[in-house]
């Protein structure tokens, strides 16, 4: 399995990136961390005329804090996102994703943008950025756009870029004193979920939770929000009743297939379960 | 014809400059354009680790870079390891645990070995084999693997005298 | 006979320098000049006519040498034989490529050869071919519908062979029974996946007019006598050399079409043509393994002892016969390590349109212990009989051994029960239940489940072979040469793929000749230049490689001893080899060095008279019979009876292999063959659509292989009862660990989930078949 013929360009500059793409008119690819990308190539499976490689851009990859956000760069790769402070204190969501991707050498090299530009829908990183309700900011040659995580991706493997644009940055909300889960049911360590459940929340001095926010992997053509299991935990305490009436919610915001890691009817089974076990985990881990 | 670009790169401490097709795996070049054969092809989808290799002391697969990604980059492969003297301490501790059947898959497991060494990991049993679990191994079943990674950490942590 | 100082020493491997330096030379690692590299174009169908193949725009591409199409192999190679087919089978024909008609996704349809695998795939893309899909059957029972697609014209109904082994009364028994219990079983369709794929080069020496073949192969001697046969080529013309092997489990013997479409260009060309299989293709196209039903039915009477055994089952071949053949043990070793008498075994062998299926560690040991087993669970349970008492009643003792099972064989020495006790006390059984009640009242579901195996090792001869339809012998040969330094070299034709021949051979010989395994070289896997050899598989290989060594060593040694007795005027018989010396028993300090000796025998001088120069000896061993080792598997897990997942918390074999050569090497066999059990078990599936006819998960993405952070770790136990029949009663040992993986684990999960009254039947046993098969047995109850 060896890649089509391509034509390689190292970009030392966003705007040399964004105007080889231009240039290609939506022939080229951008090469970041390549982990899913190369396999891809590999197998022809995608056969760009040009890779433009963004690995060499500068200032692409930083993990910023300010204005209520931490800014997490594109280029930021996993085992950057594993070691971060800031991202462990106020993006727990994503410290606790990012050991599910993956094996140590593709942490290594794949990238955040990467992965969501890539738009697995049982993709971790996707399932962070709609949980959180993250903003992904976009370039191209004309200018910057900003869309949220639910609007940018749009199916398997589909997200809102267009053939011209690069994702720049990526903002996710503040979270400091927050907790956060990640469970997943897969059929070998490090493999994709056949099922995801992320859980976040901010626990309240009395006991309750402020808000809780539910995210679903790998049961639908896209990383999903469980708006509605979400928005009826906030001001509670995780109890059993409200545990389950979340569960049930998560359910009903599935579409699960079937394929060759579980059939729909197991991951509906687990949907709930997989959800009881990230809330529960959640409230003891407030303890 | 595919478009052809230059990459000058070092690897095993050496400086090597060669023109290369763009499209060329990187784990193709070491193996077919510098010669250095240790490192191997199990798959081509980023599977099975037997292609791993340390880019600038980090352990990557090689069969998910393209070549030209090189450029200006430090690459260790197995063959830097020993060199053509002893033994390293990690491919002893290997030789020792018989942790090597057919030998195919193991220069990807020794790399990685290194790194948690000179990093002072001493991890063990289930957290050790979490990382372990990029590289396939299909003639061990993984128990000597797991045993010889252990000790090499345990000796290599010693040595620094904070073990 | 004189202590044997290397025989069960865990020396350290001689292989393992190069291959940790990355020195070991792996297939890809051959590099010749002007090499031309083959990509190969596959049917995308399980089943199409070829109407029309153009490569006119590939042949016109830069770069590519030589285009190879169906109609030229058909005209100029014989099919593939067969190495070791079922008796009776009706044949398929079976070429190098395909020609009108394609039979299995995966079969080779055209071949490119370029000046590399870049240009060559390139090239590929250029050739249009047009196919016409067939209708496909894809289970075995769609191949046995009426009105199902015929694969074969020389196959009538799909079914390539039909076969029964009967002994005693089995229905009279069963009707008599005070219990039966009967289930039907679906054994996955897996593949060993060794991680270094196949490959082949293929140069033809103009010097010489001889064909030479770089093959990751297990049997290069067999290799060279099909491809041979198949390129219409004598044998004494054809040379195969396989260098270090990545694995093969099984999947790396005898001819592939690859190696004849390589061999083909290669003397078209003039040049080296080199395949590498990517992964795409392996799952493509090297040979599957284990898929089967069973429909199993067995007997007890009222005290729990074992009546009768009746099973139909049907083995999913894919689209032809693979150069090995199918699994033949199901049948032989269904019985078990019990005391039965009356069996009926009825099999057959079906085609479908899915990959060439063939050996994988174990060859039907795996398949029939597993149906085995698990209903050996369901009767004792029927009975109210702990499971573990149940198979002491019926186990047989050491004193009923040599003892004949149902279909014809013959089980040598061993102490089963034995086994099974130090598996179970290792395992805490006595106090288990108790263990299991408190956990239950917490909620929690633990389970023991157990597997006991009788396993066949090697070859009982080769006239055994031939009356049933092999190829090749039950032998095994090396060339053994002393230097004038007085080292020693072995020339066998065996390959090494991990098994540690290079050590266990070198431990052998050393311990024969008085010499240490450092002094003894050993060149292995070039069909010149070596004895006829068969091969590494079946278990064979030291017990056939240590009666060679033993034969060819015994002569070298006794010469050595009349060159010495020679040389100090003693009489040979007084004397003795060892630590690189010969010297007198009864007085040590009358000596010569080996060294000398050998010297001696190279100078031609001084020698007895009458004696020949050199020191060297060719030998060929024939095993007077397999040998069978013996193991039990006892596994603890853990069941989430809401979720289905489960934890495999215990891991135990206790297992006999006889005499050890090599401790060390032998657990990392056993390790690694339970791994490949567990995987199989639990993990790997090769799943086709029906639909479509396609396969599902033909990457390394969606095949799931465990890794370390899958396995848990395992505790191993041994007992070594010598075979009465091998030389120094060595036993084989490299597949045992496959074989009782799938029902000690599906025992234990049932066990845990007892309550529930669950029953699995097939495999692999996933989180979502325990969902499954409680579901049924809420819905049963």
């Amino acid at each position: 399995m060896k890649p089509a013929p391509l034509e390689y360009l190292a970009a030392a500059t966003a705007e040399e990136a964004l105007a080889a793409l231009a240039r290609f008119d939506g022939n080229a690819r951008l090469l970041a961390g390549g982990q899913s990308l190369v396999p891809l190539l590999s197998m022809r499976l995608l056969r760009p005329t040009a890779v433009i490689d963004i690995n060499g851009i500068p200032g692409l990859d930083g993990i910023a804090v300010g204005d209520g956000v931490v800014r997490v760069g594109a280029l930021a790769r996993y085992s950057a996102l594993e070691t971060s402070a800031v991202i462990r204190e106020r993006v727990p969501l994503l410290a606790h994703a990012v050991p599910f991707v993956g094996d140590r050498q593709i942490r290594n090299r794949g990238t955040l943008g990467g992965a969501l530009c890539h738009a697995d829908p049982a993709g971790e990183m996707a399932l962070c950025a709609v949980t959180l309700g993250a903003r992904l900011r976009v370039v191209d040659g004309a200018g910057r756009r900003e869309l949220d995580a639910e609007a940018f991706f749009q199916g398997p493997y589909t997200t809102a870029l267009e053939p011209t644009e690069m994702l720049e940055a990526v903002e996710f909300p503040d979270g400091a004193g927050t907790e956060a889960v990640v469970v997943e049911h897969a059929r070998r360590h490090g493999d994709f979920a056949a099922v995801g459940v992320a859980a976040t929340g901010l626990p309240a001095p009395d006991g309750s939770w402020r808000w809780i926010r539910i995210g679903l992997s790998a049961v639908a053509d896209r990383a999903r929000y469980a708006r509605r299991a979400s928005e009826g935990l906030a001001g509670t305490r995780l109890g059993p009743a409200e545990v389950e009436a979340a569960a049930a919610h998560c359910l009903e915001e599935a579409d699960p297939a079937s394929d060759v890691r579980a059939s729909a009817e197991y991951r509906r089974h687990l949907i709930p379960i997989l959800v009881e076990r990230a809330l529960n985990e959640l409230a003891r881990r407030r303890r | 014809m595919s478009a052809r670009v230059t990459v000058a790169l070092r690897v095993n401490g050496r400086a090597y400059e060669r023109v290369v097709e763009s499209r060329r795996l990187l784990v193709d070049f070491l193996r077919h354009e510098l010669g250095l054969h240790g490192t191997h092809v199990g798959c081509e989808q980023g599977v099975c680790g037997a292609c791993t290799v340390l880019l600038d002391g980090e352990p990557v697969k090689s069969c998910l870079m393209l070549a030209p990604q090189a450029q200006g980059r430090s690459i260790t492969t197995v063959e830097g390891l020993a060199g053509r003297g002893e033994l390293h301490p990690v491919q002893q501790a290997f030789r020792d645990a018989h942790a090597l059947q057919c030998g195919y898959c193991t220069p990807g497991f020794l790399l990685g070995a290194v790194v948690l060494a000179d990093r002072g990991v001493t991890l063990e049993g289930a957290a050790l084999r979490e990382e372990l679990a990029g590289n396939l191994c299909r003639c061990t079943g993984y128990q000597n693997i797991v045993e010889a990674v252990e000790r090499y950490l345990r000796q290599a942590a010693a040595g620094r005298g904070d073990g | 006979m004189d202590k044997l100082p290397w025989l069960g020493a865990s020396v350290k491997r001689k292989e393992d320098d190069r291959l940790l330096r990355g020195s070991g030379r792996f297939l890809d690692d051959v590099e010749e000049t002007r090499t031309l590299h083959l990509a190969i174009g596959r049917c995308p169908y399980p089943h199409a006519r070829i109407r029309r193949i153009d490569a006119t725009r590939a042949l016109e591409l830069s770069g590519v040498e030589a285009v190879l199409i169906g109609e030229e192999v058909i005209a100029r190679t014989e099919p593939i034989t067969v190495l070791r087919p079922f008796p009776g089978s009706a044949p398929t024909i079976f070429h190098g490529m395909a020609h009108g008609v394609a039979r299995y996704e995966g079969e080779p349809v055209v071949a490119v050869a370029a000046v590399d695998r870049y240009v060559a795939e390139d090239a590929l893309e250029l050739i249009d071919v047009d196919y016409e899909p067939l209708p496909h059957v894809v289970t075995v029972e769609d191949a046995l519908r009426p009105g199902a697609p015929q694969l074969h014209d020389t196959v009538a109904g799909n079914v390539v062979v039909e076969s029964t082994v009967r002994a005693g009364e089995p229905d009279k028994r069963l009707a008599g029974a005070a219990a039966t219990v009967a289930g039907t079983f679906r054994i996955n369709r897996v593949s060993g996946a060794p991680i270094e794929t196949r490959g082949v080069i293929a140069r033809w020496a103009e010097d010489t007019s001889t064909l030479e073949l770089w093959a990751s192969t297990q049997t290069p001697h067999l290799l060279r006598a099909q491809l041979a046969h198949c390129l219409r080529m004598d044998e004494t013309d054809v040379r195969v050399i396989a260098p270090d092997v990545g694995g093969a489990f099984g999947l790396k013997i005898g001819v592939y079409p690859e190696d004849i479409i390589a061999a083909l260009l290669a003397i078209d060309t003039r040049r080296p043509v080199k395949w590498i299989e990517d992964r795409t293709e392996f799952f493509r196209g090297a040979a599957h393994a284990r898929e089967a039903v069973h429909a199993l039915t067995l007997g007890a009477d009222r005290d729990g002892a074992l009546l009768a055994l009746r099973d139909r089952y049907l083995i999913d071949l894919g689209a032809y016969h693979g150069p090995l053949g199918p699994p033949l043990l199901t049948s032989i070793m269904l019985a078990g390590p019990y005391r039965l008498h009356d069996a009926e075994i009825h099999r057959r062998v079906v085609l479908t349109n899915k990959v060439p299926m063939g050996a994988y560690r174990g060859y039907g040991q795996a398949e029939s212990n597993y149906v085995r087993e698990v209903l050996v669970d369901r009767l004792a349970r029927r009975l109210g009989q702990d499971p573990a008492d149940f198979r002491r009643r019926n186990l047989l003792r050491p004193d009923e051994l040599p003892f004949k099972n149902v279909s014809g064989v013959t089980y040598d020495s061993g102490d089963y029960a034995r086994g099974l006790e130090l598996a179970l006390s290792r395992a805490g059984y006595d106090s288990f239940r108790a263990r299991q009640k408190a956990w239950r009242e917490q909620g929690r579901h633990v389970g023991v489940g157990m597997s006991c195996y009788v396993e066949f090792t090697g070859y009982p001869s080769s006239a055994f072979l031939g009356r049933t339809g092999a190829r090749f012998g039950a032998y095994e040969s090396v060339t053994l040469r002393m230097d004038r330094a007085g080292r020693a070299a072995i020339s066998t034709g065996v390959s090494t793929f991990g098994q540690g021949t290079e050590t266990t051979f070198a431990q052998m010989a050393a311990s024969l000749l008085g010499l240490d395994p450092a002094d003894i070289a050993v060149h292995r896997g070039d069909s010149q230049g070596t004895p006829y050899s068969v091969g590494g598989f079946a278990s064979r290989t030291m017990i056939a490689g240590a009666g060679a060594i033993e034969k060819a060593a015994g002569q070298i040694r006794d010469k050595m001893l009349r060159i010495a007795g020679h040389i100090l005027d003693v009489d040979a018989a007084a004397l003795e080899a060892t630590a690189g010396m010969i010297r007198r028993r009864d007085d040590p300090s009358v000596q010569v060095s080996i060294q000398r000796v050998s010297e001696s025998a190279f100078l031609g001088h001084p020698l007895p008279p009458g004696e020949d120069p050199g020191l060297e000896a060719t030998a060929y061993f024939d095993p007077p019979s397999s040998a069978f080792g013996y193991g039990t598997v006892v596994v603890q897990v853990e069941v989430d009876a809401r979720s289905g997942e489960f934890t495999l918390q215990r891991y135990i074999l206790v297992h006999d292999c006889g005499t050890q050569v090599n401790p060390m090497i032998v657990e990392g066999q056993v390790q690694g063959a339970v791994a490949q059990g567990i995987a199989a078990a639990l993990f790997e599936e090769l799943v086709y659509d029906r639909e479509t006819g396609q396969l599902v998960n033909g990457t390394m993405v969606d095949y799931f292989m465990p890794t370390a952070a899958d396995l848990p770790a395992f505790e191993l136990d041994h007992l070594e009862t010598p075979s009465p029949e091998t030389p120094f009663g060595i036993k084989g040992v490299g597949e045992g660990g496959t074989i009782a993986a799938a029902a000690a684990i599906t025992n234990a999960v049932c066990d845990a989930l007892a309550p529930f009254g669950v029953e699995l039947d097939r495999l692999p046993i996933t989180p979502e078949s325990i969902w499954r098969a409680l579901a049924a047995a809420r819905a049963k109850g």
